[in-house]
């Protein structure tokens, strides 16, 4: 046999070999390739090889796309249950309670001044019911005599006085009526019967007369805390209810802790007594006559303070304002340009926090897919080259 | 081969149905060719055609005519649907049945061709796989340089330089045999 002479004839030979397909296997792939290549079904799940398919089938461009619009419904639909589910302000320390017009408001929590409730005459010159029991928030105050108080309970109380058996909580109410302005004073006079019917107490007062939009009132209540719901009750009825709010504020921590103190400084003074009696010398009994001084005026303080809390928690603050005219738009429950402009920023940090949330429980598992799929890729790539030898 | 044969993502479907099919049409044979040189067992090879056609029919809607043409692109599925088979079958498997040859084989044949035919075959056994893909690539299936490049990921003068070694190889296995 002649060996090849070139390369061409070498390649001529090789063309002349080419392996050819069995004219059986042609036509039967003929007919898969005509009916689509039909992909025989292998797992069980119904639909499946379908959903493999279309993937397959579909251009990375539109399966982003695709992936894409999905995410953001997925962050529009988390965002929608968040805005609806959310109340209140987060950053407000005091939550207030709003009710729909006409409900009856009972707090989750009794205040104990409902046991323990004073019952002044109407008017009836509790001034100093009305000068302490402005809503504080419950914190570092200092007094008019100079004593410094720190609102931080005693030790065993726990910074929220957690163990007391009853909770001192301070209440407050904010109600906006209307009225026609022909019907202002009429609705005013109202105002102080329910007043009168409570025993609470009237601090201010103004009424306005005039046409529609001047003619109103403003008043500055103490209600006992007992009758709060029956009176907001009996107010809410007076006019159209305009908005009706309530707070609530817990200041069972400071009463406790100041009531703690008031006691240490009562046994200080007693000890102090015991040592002037003893005192031998009038150096002594000066030194412990001044210390005593101190501390009596300490457990003035703290005797004031705490009949202040008490009255905090006996008394709600409550605020009425007959209006006339048209609601506000910002208060009357109107919705503008400031409110769109506000709601469409709290959508929108709710979506960025939604986002975020998404892609810090998505980012882990899409890291570990992604170097998961590098490494098969590489390894199948190595065992390709492999398999050449 | 240059003129388009699958078409882009933003045709119409029928318009890639039509432009697959024209692949398919031809680059059937070329592709068992190829499978069948580089796998040399008929059957694997058979196995091999219709999964790389398969495969390029799903895929066909993500082809890149940007990225090259479209016989390199579909000679690129059939490699690694011959590289997987060679992977799973763990070694490269010898030569079952001489390649069927509709055309040219036959009794027509003198003894000559019949023994240099042979000889081609048992010399093609002896080079590496390596070796005898790009024989496969260029002899079998017809592609050009170009193409041979773009399916290996390699540079075409790459792909010339590498041919070139193979050929020297094949006579020189050619030259043993005898």
């Amino acid at each position: 046999m002649e060996p090849f002479r070139d390369d061409a004839e070498i390649a001529a030979a090789l063309r002349e070999t080419r392996p050819a397909p069995h004219p059986e296997f042609a036509a039967r792939l003929d007919a898969r390739a005509a009916r689509g290549f039909p992909r025989e079904p292998r797992l069980a799940i119904p639909g499946l090889p379908r959903l493999r398919e279309i993937l397959s089938a579909t251009p990375p461009r539109r399966l982003l796309g695709a992936g894409g619009a999905v995410a953001v419904a997925a962050i529009v639909i988390a965002t929608a249950v968040v805005a609806t589910s959310e109340t209140g302000s987060p950053t407000s320390p005091v939550r207030p309670l709003t009710y729909p017009v006409g409900r009856s408001v009972r707090p989750a929590v009794a205040p104990r001044a409902e046991q323990a409730a004073p019952t002044p005459r109407a008017s009836g010159g509790a001034a100093a019911a009305a000068g302490n029991a402005s809503p504080h928030a419950a914190g570092s105050e200092t007094q008019s005599d100079g004593v410094q108080f720190e609102s931080a309970p005693a030790p065993g109380s726990g910074p929220y006085a957690s163990h007391a058996a009853r909770r001192d909580v301070e209440r407050g109410a904010q109600i906006v009526l209307a009225a026609e302005p022909e019907r202002v004073r009429a609705d005013a006079a109202k105002v102080f019967d329910a007043v009168h019917a409570a025993d609470g107490i009237v601090l201010s007062s103004s009424i306005r007369d005039g046409k529609a939009g001047v003619a109103g009132a403003e008043f500055e209540l103490l209600i006992p805390a007992g009758k709060l719901g029956d009176s907001l009750a009996a107010l809410s009825r007076i006019a159209e209810v305009r908005s009706r709010n309530e707070s609530t504020q817990d200041i069972t921590a400071p009463t406790v802790g100041v009531a703690e103190r008031l006691q240490d400084s009562r046994a200080r003074i007693e000890g102090l007594l015991g040592q002037l009696a003893a005192a031998g010398t009038n150096e002594e009994r000066a030194a412990v006559e001044a210390e005593l001084r101190a501390e009596r005026r300490r457990e003035a303080a703290l005797r004031s303070r705490l009949s202040s809390l008490r009255r905090r928690a006996s008394f709600s603050r409550v605020s009425v304002r007959i209006e006339t005219g048209a609601a506000p738009s910002r208060e009357g429950g109107g919705w503008g340009i400031g409110d769109g402009l506000d709601d469409a920023g709290r959508i929108l940090a709710i979506a960025g926090g939604v986002t975020a949330i998404g892609l810090a429980i998505l980012a882990p598992f899409a890291l570990i897919a992604l170097l998961a799929w590098l490494a098969r890729r590489a390894w199948v790539r190595h065992a390709r080259r492999a398999a050449l030898g | 081969v240059t003129q388009t044969l699958v078409a882009t993502a933003g045709e119409a479907p029928r318009e890639a149905e039509i432009a697959f099919e024209r692949l398919y049409r031809s680059s059937r044979d070329d592709v068992y060719a190829y499978a069948a040189g580089i796998l040399r067992d008929p059957a694997a090879a058979e196995e091999v055609t219709a999964t790389a056609f398969e495969r390029a029919f799903r895929k066909r809607a993500r082809f890149d005519p940007g990225r090259g043409e479209p016989r390199a692109w579909l000679f690129g599925i059939a490699r690694n649907a011959a590289l997987d088979e060679l992977r799973r079958r763990g070694r490269q498997a010898e030569l079952r049945a001489e390649p069927a040859d509709p055309v040219g084989g036959g009794a027509a044949d003198g003894v000559e061709q019949s023994e240099r035919r042979l000889l081609l075959d048992t010399a093609l056994g002896a080079l590496s796989g390596a070796d005898r893909e790009l024989i496969a690539l260029k002899y079998f299936a017809g592609l050009d340089n170009a193409e041979i490049a773009s399916v290996l990921e390699i540079s075409e003068s790459n792909a010339g330089t590498r041919l070139h070694r193979a050929m020297d190889k094949l006579r020189e296995a050619c030259d043993g045999a005898i």
